[in-house]
């Protein structure tokens, strides 16, 4: 029973899916019902995963899924913020579509399967199951960032991320066959129990394991693969791209921080890769960060530092008494902000996103008193200033690379946050400093508006809730 | 003796049609090649005992999928003026091989730590339809009804980039 509730937020979504999907096929629903219906289901998903929460860790229906599922407070928790991340991108879509007018119910449906595809894959513990939940959170991502058939742009980042997703789903096929041809089996447990007893060093686990990070460290934007984010962030509209930015990369670190946290020896082994990787994401995300004169590229940009950070979480888990509360806060932290920025965005832009380079936002505190205090709420967020989340969650991302004796990481994390300031900084004060040049004849705020608002309250609300409890 | 000359001139066909669908110019050529890595596939499971999927690759893969991406490509009726210019496409070439080769060879360093193995036909009916089956409703039930949404999000992702739009509606 306890396992069908764990399941039942993943059962909420895909029927969600599949009504809204069957609603568009009927003339007389307009957009905003199907903004309005996947809320409800959203937010129905939401409260049943938050009742799961304090569940121990388990295979789900061990008997009939043969531990190919399993939760975790972790689990839940990524679960829970994934879904949250969705239930404010909806809300923001409202607003946002006012504007931009390319809606139909269609993008609602596509929206539900990628929540589906990301709730599977934090519950996935088996390698061909992660593939298909990653697969399905990627083509509906796909479908989104393309929704706009009428701007190239979004057109050309379609193709870019179809085509380096497919590159990088088709090294995820071929670490699984690798890593199946030397642990026999691709459960994480039983992977785990196999390089327990040595077999990490086995050159078909390192084949097999190279190739899956590879494949993950991809889709985290990670630095050698980060090229494309910049553009595909960028040709995305507004709530797509703050979609991509969190619950996307909450759903993909859970599956990271599962795959790697199950085994002592697989986590060994691959620490100075990661520690590489991560010292290379956080400084050359900032650097790509700090030379944007786009808003939205230099979100895409901070959002490669911030998984550079993550990395760094990754780096300092152990995998003897793996809880993933660190993780599982920064991602909620991130999201808070990040997700914030672009409700924002979705209704300052104005019609069809005209409002982009950080110019344009010139003087928005004089005409705008509220929307520009959020934003600088977000950004001092993002930026890691007490008394807000991503302080928090940066204070316990370095305190865990410490613990775990990693010293260097947690003085370059710290490094890499006081460089980020400029092109978080540049912002405010460009916003506060600075007379408007034009007119501000932004959109009403609409429902965006409220999600900021909340948003803005959650940012000080994660961040005091650990000094509380 | 024979299972390692077949592999090797299965694997090489189909490692040829695959080269081939990228250097063809004209789709249809493409295509065509395509079918060869297919059937060099299936002759591969077949060389596993995997019989229900060689039968499978046949017919579905290089049966139905292909016919269907031949006439999309026939009825598209591409001329030679319809093809992009593509100039520069043997430095793309170039550059790629130098990015794949450490690669490659990374993949060949670990195959040769593999133990060698006599070929054997495995018995017990493996690769079977029953067996299959078997393995696939009582084993991978959790891979195979979610591959139900992964197909469900595809068409409908495909309908919704190209097919006709109600904007405003």
């Amino acid at each position: 029973m306890n396992d069908f509730l764990s399941l039942l937020p993943l059962l909420v979504t895909c029927c969600g899916a599949i009504v809204l999907m069957l609603l568009a096929a009927l003339e007389k629903y307009r957009p905003e019902s199907g903004a309005l219906l996947s809320l409800g289901f959203l937010a129905a998903a939401f409260f049943l995963q938050l009742s799961t929460l304090g569940e121990p860790a388990r295979p789900l229906f061990r008997e009939l899924f043969n531990g190919m599922a399993s939760t975790s407070g972790f689990s839940a928790a990524a679960g829970a913020i994934v879904l949250a991340c969705a239930f404010f991108t909806v809300m923001i879509t409202h607003t946002y579509f006012k504007e931009n007018s390319f809606a139909t119910l269609e993008f609602y449906a596509v929206l539900l399967f990628a929540v589906c595809g990301m709730l599977l894959l934090t519950l996935a513990s088996e390698l061909i199951c992660a593939f298909i939940a990653l697969e399905i959170m990627s083509l509906a991502v796909y479908v989104l960032v393309g929704f706009n058939r009428n701007s190239l742009r979004a057109t050309e980042a379609l193709f870019k991320y179809l085509l380096l997703g497919a590159f990088a789903g088709a090294f995820f096929t071929m670490g699984t066959a690798l890593v199946y041809g030397a642990a026999g089996s691709t459960r994480f447990y039983d992977i785990a129990v196999f390089t327990q007893s040595g077999g990490a060093s086995a050159p078909l686990m390192i084949g097999g394991v190279f190739f899956l990070l590879v494949a993950l460290l991809f889709k985290a934007a990670a630095f050698p693969f980060h090229a494309w984010v910049v553009d595909v962030y960028d040709g995305a509209s507004v709530p797509v791209t703050g979609f991509m930015a969190t619950a996307l990369k909450t759903a993909l670190f859970a599956l990271f921080a599962n795959f790697l946290a199950q085994s002592a020896g697989l986590h060994d082994k691959w620490i100075t890769f990661l520690f590489v990787i991560s010292v290379m994401t956080m400084f050359g995300g900032n650097l790509i960060a700090i030379g944007q004169d786009n808003l939205k590229r230099m979100l895409a940009a901070s959002g490669i530092v911030h998984s550079g950070y993550l990395l760094i979480a990754l780096v300092a888990i152990s995998a003897d008494q793996f809880s993933g509360s660190v993780i599982a806060y920064y991602l909620a932290a991130y999201g808070a902000g990040t997700l914030g920025m672009f409700a924002a965005l979705s209704y300052l832009g104005g019609k069809d996103e005209r409002r982009v380079s950080f110019e344009d936002f010139k003087g928005l505190a004089k005409v705008r008193p509220f929307s520009a205090a959020a934003i600088t709420v977000f950004l001092l967020s993002m930026a890691g200033i007490p008394p807000t989340a991503g302080f928090m969650g940066k204070f316990y991302v370095i305190t865990a690379a410490i613990n775990a004796d990693h010293i260097a990481l947690a003085v370059l994390g710290i490094v890499s946050s006081i460089l980020s300031m400029w092109y978080y900084l540049r912002l405010i004060v460009l916003m506060y400093f600075h007379e408007a040049e034009e007119g501000f004849d932004t959109g009403r705020c609409g429902w965006a508006g409220t999600g900021t608002a909340i948003l803005v309250a959650s940012v000080f609300v994660i961040g005091i809730y650990p000094i509380i409890i | 003796m024979n299972t390692e000359l077949l592999f090797n001139g299965f694997a090489i066909l189909a490692v040829l049609g695959a080269v081939g669908l990228v250097l063809f110019r004209h789709p249809m050529n493409g295509a065509m090649s395509l079918v060869v890595t297919m059937v060099a596939l299936a002759g591969l499971y077949a060389l596993l005992s995997a019989k229900l999927i060689f039968a499978l690759q046949l017919i579905v893969y290089a049966g139905a999928i292909m016919s269907l991406i031949l006439f999309i490509i026939m009825f598209l009726n591409l001329q030679e003026k319809d093809l992009p210019e593509e100039s520069g496409r043997w430095y793309y070439l170039l550059g790629g091989v130098v990015v794949i080769a450490p690669i490659a060879l990374f993949l060949i360093k670990i195959v040769k730590t593999l133990p060698g193995s006599e070929a054997t036909i495995v018995g017990g009916g493996f690769g079977g339809i029953k067996e299959v089956g078997l393995v696939l409703f009582q084993d991978w039930l959790l891979p195979f009804e979610i591959v139900s949404i992964l197909l469900l999000i595809a068409l409908v992702g495909a309908v919704v980039l190209a097919g006709k739009r109600r904007l405003g509606k």
